[in-house]
């Protein structure tokens, strides 16, 4: 039956016509995304607007509003070109994004909360390590495409090497939650790339025990190991990252069911909560929309989840595939841990929520993202 | 031509597979926990994120003002910075650097000109009248630059703030502190008085101690409001959920007037400093010095009871109780050595009134019919005033009584006995009481007590003292209590001579003189005196209460009673007989405008004896007028100070002429008198002339 199907699409681009990839981009999946960035762009007018009737500020949404509009921008390019031919600039791109991770660790960039991640531009500010994800999922695609789907320990070794370089880079800018979003997005690709069983139990096993070893070794600071524990009981600490993740339950709870309406929260006006428009975001619309805008806003994620678990299954190639799976766990790890951390089930790790939260590199990055799966999506019927 | 997904291997799929349920997964916990946090736990939240976000603020009302009768403000409010201490937060700093801390802290507020000791901060800080989440006063009345530097400095100073308050202010100065009063805070004593009022009150709250400020209270103080606000993180207020408008106190308008309130406490003074100059007083016991310590005045319009001036010496500067007294100002406003200068002696001295008291024995006489026709003597039957009186079968006790300086009247009646003050005649009269059969012996006390005498006036203020009509009752009491204070505890006829004259036992108030003068004067009708005339709407001024003239009593006073005594009384300032016998205040009304302003008067001298040391006398004068209808009745009573004639008359005779002759110079407030010196300044700076001599002034000078 599916391989009826199939030989009946294949029919709808006989001709080879190069605009007829555009018939079947993957209308849910842009529409998904695009509307948590409104939702997003909405919750970060209410967060940061201000308390004035007469004069809101409208700085941020109109910076965020700038920001969707460059990142659909952004993910039209990224679908536009092949990814088979893209595939040739990769290895340019990422080593110019690795050398970008390297700047910004010089007197260029410029620390935030403790964290050495940005170059400033005016008043607008790049974060390389958001773009180098994107760069780093193709770059890593490319590498294990050529395994055809089997990974020795030798290959799989190398895969790991060529994580290591961003992932030491960021952790050298000590920005852990992003280096974080680095290991599960390889550990995603080399999971579908074919890693065996037995190593993937390795490296568990090796990662848990590092992990260990970090910590006890004194490399965190008190305050970062603070943020990664307080959550599991905040009453007992006094740290700014307990009562963040106090202040923002406190948001979320009192929204209950339907929540308190937009601009109507009495804790996102109160501005209780530190960050709200970036990293806890959620509070915001977990206190103005209640549990219903919050499963609302989490199952725009599954659907995106789920268009992009099925452009991996229906890429032509290893290389899509890998891609696709790459991107799918970028969003999952970043949602999951973000709200995950406004919710207080997970410790404070400082990553936006995809597409939602304020922030022109994470937006356009997302969108990217985006755009390389609708290219996939556009293409599977061309043969490799 | 392989179909798109043909390439994946079974294994692949599977891989896909877990990928795709680890990604499934993710959701479950996430929207178990919304569900907890939103659906169970919504309520508990909701009351936390209120916590946060609503705050109550209590808003002080600000305290009603006092006007004078023509409505110049003589008590008026101000805002005033506060440092206060919250015991919450300076509970956490360690018991030794809280000492460097109240000593810091002292230093930087003395620094800026407020003398602060480290021990008052720390006695406020450890009061135990706060909670312990509480914001302690601690000094009142710092400079803007201190708050400033406070702010800045917070770090160094951990739970010290500062908040604007509203103190009292004293435009006039020291002007009527006694009537005015001052306000403190809130005493543990007070509180389960206060908590029965209408008007709430807060452990910070200031209340009425004395005077007005204390009798007013009600009305004064303001009805504090209430603002439920959402606020924000940094807790600026967002908006008002609900408001309840801090009502402000109502004004109170008194009687007085500061013009002439400002000229009697003048007077007074001036009276005191010339009694002071006169040359001492030689007399077998020994020297007898004028100290003139102190003394009072009160000034009444007999009309309807309503007190015009109100003065007592020494007094004492209400602001210093603005920023809380310190212990020392205290002690010295309450030390006996200074004279006590917190004592309002125009309601609470109490003094023997003297020949003052005359008039009522004279009322006794007529209204038993002693004078006239059952009695010993018609009004104008002359009695001959020997000098020496002496008790008919005395049985014991002192029986020669005599005028002072044994000066002997000659033939007087019932008018030139008063004019002259002739002890002789009211000693008849007494006696006569006490022997004849059919006359109550106590005649002159029931007449002295129908005149207010030996009870409270019932004034609008505080602490009124009720003075003393001894009777042979009380006697006895008093000599049962304290048997070593009399002779004997019986009453002897001696006792109602010198009641008859004022002396003995009796004790009045100089209110309560010049009340009874204010009936006398006035055709009988006895008033309990007012000195608060209406309480006015702060804002709109309108009246709300308006306060009646209060009459006490209407005293049996026929014209055939009220005229010779009268008369005889107005002939005190005036009368010289050809013989070159005076009334007894005749010099000291010489010259005085008789003809615009007919003027009466009564002088007193009365001895007080303290604890058998022989001071001076108390000089005691009423005087009113214009006759024959009186607009003031005026009362001085000088203490050691001599006799009444030659001291406290002319005081009296200088503070009716200003009003006679219309010269009651306007009292000026200190920024009206500092308005004037800044435009004289501006007129003289204009002159050519002063500006060149400044020059030459600078040039030699430097």
């Amino acid at each position: 039956m599916k391989t009826r199907r199939n030989r009946k699409n294949l029919n709808l681009n006989p001709t080879g016509d190069p605009w007829s990839p555009w018939l079947h981009v993957d209308i849910a999946l842009v529409l998904s995304s695009i509307a948590l960035a409104i939702i997003g762009a909405f919750m970060v007018y209410s967060a940061t607007r201000g308390n004035d009737p007469e004069s809101y500020d409208r700085a941020y949404l109109n910076r965020q509003l700038l920001f969707l509009v460059a990142g659909v921008v952004a993910m039209a390019t990224a679908a536009y070109f092949p990814y088979r031919r893209i595939r040739d600039w990769v290895p340019a791109v990422f080593w110019g994004g690795m050398f970008l991770l390297l700047l910004v660790l010089t007197p260029l960039g410029v620390e935030r909360n403790g964290t050495k991640a940005w170059f400033e531009f005016g008043s607008f500010q790049l974060q390389p390590s958001e773009l180098c994800k994107i760069a780093y999922i193709f770059m890593l695609a490319n590498y294990l495409e050529r395994f055809n789907g089997r990974l020795d320990a030798r290959q799989l070794g190398n895969g790991l090497l060529l994580g290591l370089i961003p992932i030491g880079l960021i952790l050298l800018e000590t920005d852990v939650g992003t280096a974080l979003v680095f290991i599960a997005i390889t550990m995603g690709m080399l999971l579908v790339a074919g890693a065996q069983t037995k190593h993937i139990l390795v490296l568990t096993v090796v990662g848990i025990i590092l992990s260990t070893l970090v910590w006890s070794s004194g490399v965190l600071q008190d305050y970062q190991q603070d943020r990664l524990t307080s959550f599991i009981d905040p009453a007992s600490s006094q740290t700014e990252a307990a009562y963040q993740q106090t202040q923002a339950q406190i948001a979320i709870g009192s929204g209950g069911l339907t929540g308190q309406g937009f601009g109507q929260g009495q804790q996102t006006r109160g501005e209780f909560v530190p960050e709200q428009h970036t990293d806890f975001i959620f509070s915001v619309i977990g206190e103005e929309f209640g549990f219903v805008g919050s499963v609302i806003v989490l199952a725009l994620f599954a659907i995106v989840m789920w268009r992009c678990m099925r452009t991996a299954r229906k890429s032509p190639d290893l290389l899509g595939t890998l891609i696709c799976c790459g991107v799918l766990t970028l969003f999952a790890f970043q949602m999951f841990q973000s709200v995950g951390m406004t919710l207080g089930i997970m410790p404070i790790t400082g990553i936006p929520i995809p597409f939602v939260s304020y922030g022109g590199s994470s937006a356009i990055s997302c969108f990217v993202g985006i755009g390389l799966v609708l290219n996939i999506h556009m293409r599977r019927y061309q043969v490799v | 031509m392989s179909v798109s997904s043909r390439y994946l291997p079974q294994s692949h799929r599977l891989r896909l597979a877990v990928l795709a349920a680890v990604a499934i997964s993710l959701f479950v916990p996430l929207v178990a926990r919304l569900w907890y946090l939103q659906v169970i736990k919504e309520t508990a939240f909701v009351e936390r994120a209120a916590d946060n976000t609503t705050e109550t603020i209590i808003e002080l009302a600000p305290r009603g003002r006092i006007l004078d009768a023509k409505g110049r403000v003589l008590v008026d409010n101000r805002a005033s910075i506060l440092v206060t201490i919250d015991k919450e937060e300076m509970s956490t700093v360690a018991e030794d650097d809280l000492q460097d801390l109240f000593f810091d802290l002292a230093t930087e507020i003395s620094r800026s000109g407020n003398l602060t000791k480290v021990q008052e901060i720390e006695s406020a800080y450890r009061s135990n009248r706060y909670g312990p989440f509480a914001e302690v006063p601690v000094v009142q009345d710092i400079s803007e630059e201190l708050q400033i530097y406070l702010a800045e400095y917070s770090y160094k100073f951990p739970g010290v703030n500062t908040t604007v308050t509203t103190v009292r202010d004293y435009p006039y100065g020291s002007l009527a502190a006694h009537i005015l009063g001052y306000v403190g805070l809130l005493s543990e004593d007070e509180m389960p008085q206060v908590a029965l009022k209408e008007k709430t009150y807060l452990a910070n709250d200031e209340i009425g101690k004395s005077g007005i400020e204390l009798f007013y209270e009600d009305a004064l103080r303001g009805t504090p409001g209430t603002k439920v606000v959402t606020v924000d993180k940094f807790n600026n207020i967002l908006e008002v959920n609900e408001e309840i408008p801090a009502k402000a106190g109502s004004d109170v308008q008194l009687t007085i007037d500061i013009d002439l309130q400002a000229l009697a406490e003048q007077e007074l003074a001036r009276g005191l400093s010339i009694a002071k100059q006169q040359p001492t007083k030689f007399e077998e016991e020994g020297v007898v010095i004028f100290n003139a310590p102190a003394g009072a005045m009160v000034v009444m319009d007999p009309r309807d009871g309503s007190i015009v001036a109100m003065a007592s010496y020494p007094t004492f500067d209400p602001e210093l109780f603005v920023s809380g007294i310190s212990n020392d100002d205290f002690d010295e406003l309450t030390d006996p050595g200074n004279f006590l200068p917190l004592l309002n002696r125009a309601i609470q001295g109490t003094y023997p009134p003297g020949s003052t008291f005359k008039p009522f024995t004279a009322y006794a006489a007529l209204d038993t019919g002693l004078i006239g026709s059952r009695g010993i003597l018609s009004i104008n039957d002359p009695f001959y005033d020997e000098g020496v009186f002496l008790i008919p079968s005395c049985e014991g006790g002192t029986c020669r009584f005599q005028n002072a300086g044994e000066a002997a009247y000659g033939d007087v009646d019932l008018r030139l006995a008063l004019t002259y003050s002739s002890d002789v005649y009211f000693y008849n009269l007494a006696a006569s009481f006490d022997i004849l059969p059919g006359f109550d012996l106590e005649s002159v006390q029931v007449a002295a007590k129908s005149f207010g005498y030996g009870s409270r006036t019932g004034v609008t203020l505080a602490g009124e003292g009720s003075g003393r009509i001894p009777t042979p009752a009380s006697r006895r009491d008093a000599y049962r209590e304290n048997p070593d204070a009399f002779l004997t505890g019986q009453w002897l006829t001696g006792d109602t001579l010198n009641t008859s004259i004022g002396q003995g036992d009796v004790l009045a108030t100089p209110l309560q003189i010049v009340n009874s003068y204010s009936a006398l004067v006035n055709g009988g009708t006895l008033y309990a005196p007012n000195l608060g005339q209406r309480i006015l709407d702060p804002i709109t001024g309108e009246t709300q209460v308006e306060f009646a003239p209060r009459v006490l009593k209407e005293i049996f006073l026929p014209d055939a009673f009220s005229e010779p005594i009268l008369e005889g009384l107005a002939a005190v300032t005036t009368w010289r007989s050809e013989i070159g016998t005076e009334g007894t205040a005749y010099n000291a009304f010489k010259d005085f405008p008789h003809e615009q302003w007919p003027v009466s008067g009564k002088t007193g001298t009365s001895e007080k004896q303290v604890e058998n040391t022989l001071i001076a006398d108390y000089g005691l004068f009423v005087g009113w007028g214009p006759n024959p209808d009186p607009e003031y009745v005026a009362v001085v009573v000088l203490e050691e100070a001599g006799f009444g004639g030659q001291v406290a008359a002319p005081v009296i005779r200088r503070y009716f002429e200003t009003i006679a002759l219309g010269r009651v110079p306007a009292f000026l407030s200190q920024a009206e008198k500092d308005e004037i010196a800044k435009e004289e300044a501006a007129r003289l700076s204009l002159n050519p002339v002063t500006e060149t001599e400044n020059t030459n002034e600078e040039n030699t000078t430097s």
